[in-house]
């Protein structure tokens, strides 16, 4: 059981369940203000398809270069917090990664920092998250009055690292834990049923749309992630227009 | 060594603009320098309340860029002098030869304590199969002392679907805009303050970009910043927090308040209100990290204008500091 491909598949069904205590299903990534947009679009089945294409591509380009700089980078997680912060300019999206990232960190802490593999980037990666932990407690602000945020993008990237995943697992499960958020929102949000909804998760559509997302966005530098999806920005932003409200997000 | 000739030598396309104070406290205009297809252009500076406010025009020859072109200008803002950047119209981008032909329009700026500018364009006019990407760099100083005041940033960074008498509706082939801006600190040291990057590439698919777009022609991001333009952030965060809830249902009838007076700014807001759902205007304000960015598409690029155009107005700030002419864009 000590070979190492063994321990990252664990590490990845774990990091891939959603009885992973991250609160993600109290998030619908913009799907419920989308949805009330969209109140008399009769066909609610093709939009929400083009809904989740490019909610999928738009969280890849503005997020999945941090998880991989975060990957790669650990020992930088509080810089790239900064900058991920700096690039988030919605309320509700920062509330629901800032969320998710402190969920993340509870998680770490209070479980998975004990079962970190040996190799040496796992090392320096369980040293960059643990120090996060510690620096985020003490939220000191910086020479420039910035306090630390703990966004979730970078966050599970430096995880993901540290549990032994490789880097291009890391990114096809980020954008597919994304999918399956969105998808479980529209379920309880009665735009399908939980088989349709599986039946989309296991499509290969789905799967051209995560491969491709991770295929585009990987070997991009942080500085040049960038919205592709405006309107994801709109119906995000005017999720607090809402009358009434099942998500956070 | 440094070469007296090197202004003849210059880059195609490069400019600089330079505000400098002068004692005891007269702002003055001291490099106006461009090349070709750049052209600034300077009308006389006036005031706006105590202050001497200047103004350049920032034209390319034929309107637009073809492609290829390449556009890098340098601002520098020296402390307490205000400066009014505008455009003649839509800066239109030419078609393409090919994907990697690209036209650039690069644009640094450099902000000392109390300097301010107020940058709100025309929209940029992408035609079909073009190829753009520009950048907006803003570098704000921190002052020494601390408690004094930062500099000051009102900037709008739009675009359009194209030509839609042409059938055009995001036909071009790639598009992207970023602006930053970084606070600055005496020795040099530099922390990204905002960033706000938006990328629209077709991915060879022909009315991909559109399909994104949700039937919106124009989109645009207002960036607001510094202890200048404080009020208009807050205004626009209030307004927005006022909006109408989307799904509610709307309780009040008129004919009941009792009051046969309604405030005048409040029936300005329903007008608004009005014209918004009227032009399909959607829009977001968010207060983030000591700035105020807002977010916003119409469908129409008049909708977009008039909704803006409006909003600056209600709350009079810009005006105040920089006079009318700051608004000739939206006109």
């Amino acid at each position: 059981m000590n070979n190492p491909s063994s321990a990252s598949l664990h590490a990845l069904l774990l990091l891939s369940d959603s009885a992973l205590p991250l609160g993600s299903f109290a998030f619908s990534s913009g799907l419920e203000s989308f949805l009330g947009h969209h109140k008399h679009s009769n066909a609610r089945l093709q939009a929400f398809d083009g809904f989740l294409e490019n909610s999928i591509a738009n969280v890849a380009s503005t997020a999945l270069p941090y998880v991989l700089n975060g990957y790669d980078e650990p020992e930088a997680l509080q810089d790239i917090d900064n900058d991920f912060d700096a690039s988030t300019p919605c309320t509700v999206a920062r509330r629901a990664s800032v969320g998710q990232g402190r969920a993340l960190l509870a998680i770490w802490e209070k479980a998975l920092a004990s079962s970190t593999v040996s190799t040496a980037e796992a090392q320096t990666a369980a040293t960059g998250v643990s120090d996060f932990v510690t620096k985020a407690k003490t939220s000191k602000p910086d020479a420039f009055g910035m306090n630390l945020n703990a966004h979730f993008a970078p966050l599970f990237g430096a995880v993901c690292c540290a549990l032994g995943l490789a880097a291009h697992d890391t990114a096809y499960l980020f954008l597919l834990n994304h999918a399956k958020a969105v998808l479980s929102a529209a379920v309880r949000a009665s735009v399908f049923g939980p088989y349709q909804s599986q039946a989309t998760l296991a499509s290969t559509k789905l799967q051209q749309w995560v491969n491709d997302s991770v295929r585009r966005e990987s070997g991009k530098e942080v500085l040049d992630a960038a919205v592709t999806a405006p309107t994801m920005d709109l119906w995000m932003g005017r999720h607090e227009l809402l009358y009434s409200r099942i998500f956070n997000s | 060594m440094s070469n007296p000739f090197l202004s003849t030598k210059a880059k195609a396309g490069s400019g600089s603009i330079h505000l400098a104070l002068l004692p005891p406290n007269t702002p003055r205009l001291r490099t106006l320098n461009y090349q070709y297809p750049l052209k600034l252009v300077s009308p006389a500076a006036a005031r706006a309340g105590d202050d001497l406010v200047h103004t350049v025009y920032l034209l390319t020859y034929g309107g637009g860029l073809v492609a290829g072109d390449s556009i890098d200008l340098s601002i520098g803002l020296e402390t307490q002098t205000k400066l009014i950047l505008l455009t003649q119209g839509s800066t239109k981008l030419f078609k393409a030869p090919s994907r990697d032909v690209i036209s650039k329009q690069c644009m640094t700026v450099a902000l000392e304590p109390g300097a301010a500018l107020c940058y709100l364009p025309d929209p940029v006019q992408p035609f079909e199969r073009s190829c753009f990407e520009q950048q907006q760099l803003y570098n704000v100083a921190l002052p020494i002392v601390e408690g004094s005041k930062t500099g000051s940033l009102c900037v709008l960074d739009w675009v359009s679907n194209g030509r839609p008498a042409n059938g055009e509706d995001w036909s071009f082939f790639r598009y992207s805009s970023k602006s930053e801006i970084f606070l600055c600190q005496p020795d040099d040291k530099k922390r990204l303050l905002l960033r706000d990057n938006i990328l629209l590439d077709d991915h060879e698919k022909p009315e991909s970009i559109a399909a994104r777009m949700d039937g919106l022609a124009v989109f645009g991001t207002l960036i607001i910043y510094g202890p200048l333009f404080r009020q208009l952030g807050q205004f626009f965060v209030d307004e927005f927090k006022v909006l109408p809830r989307i799904g509610g249902r709307n309780w009040d009838s008129n004919s009941d308040s009792g009051e046969d007076e309604i405030d005048p700014a409040v029936s300005r807001r329903l007008e608004r209100q009005r014209q918004e759902t009227e032009d399909r205007v959607l829009w977001s304000a968010a207060a983030v990290r000591g700035c105020v960015v807002v977010k916003f598409g119409a469908r129409e690029v008049e909708g977009g204008r008039r909704w803006l155009k409006h909003m600056l107005s209600e709350d009079g700030t810009i005006r105040a500091q920089f006079g009318e002419r700051a608004l000739l864009c939206l006109r």
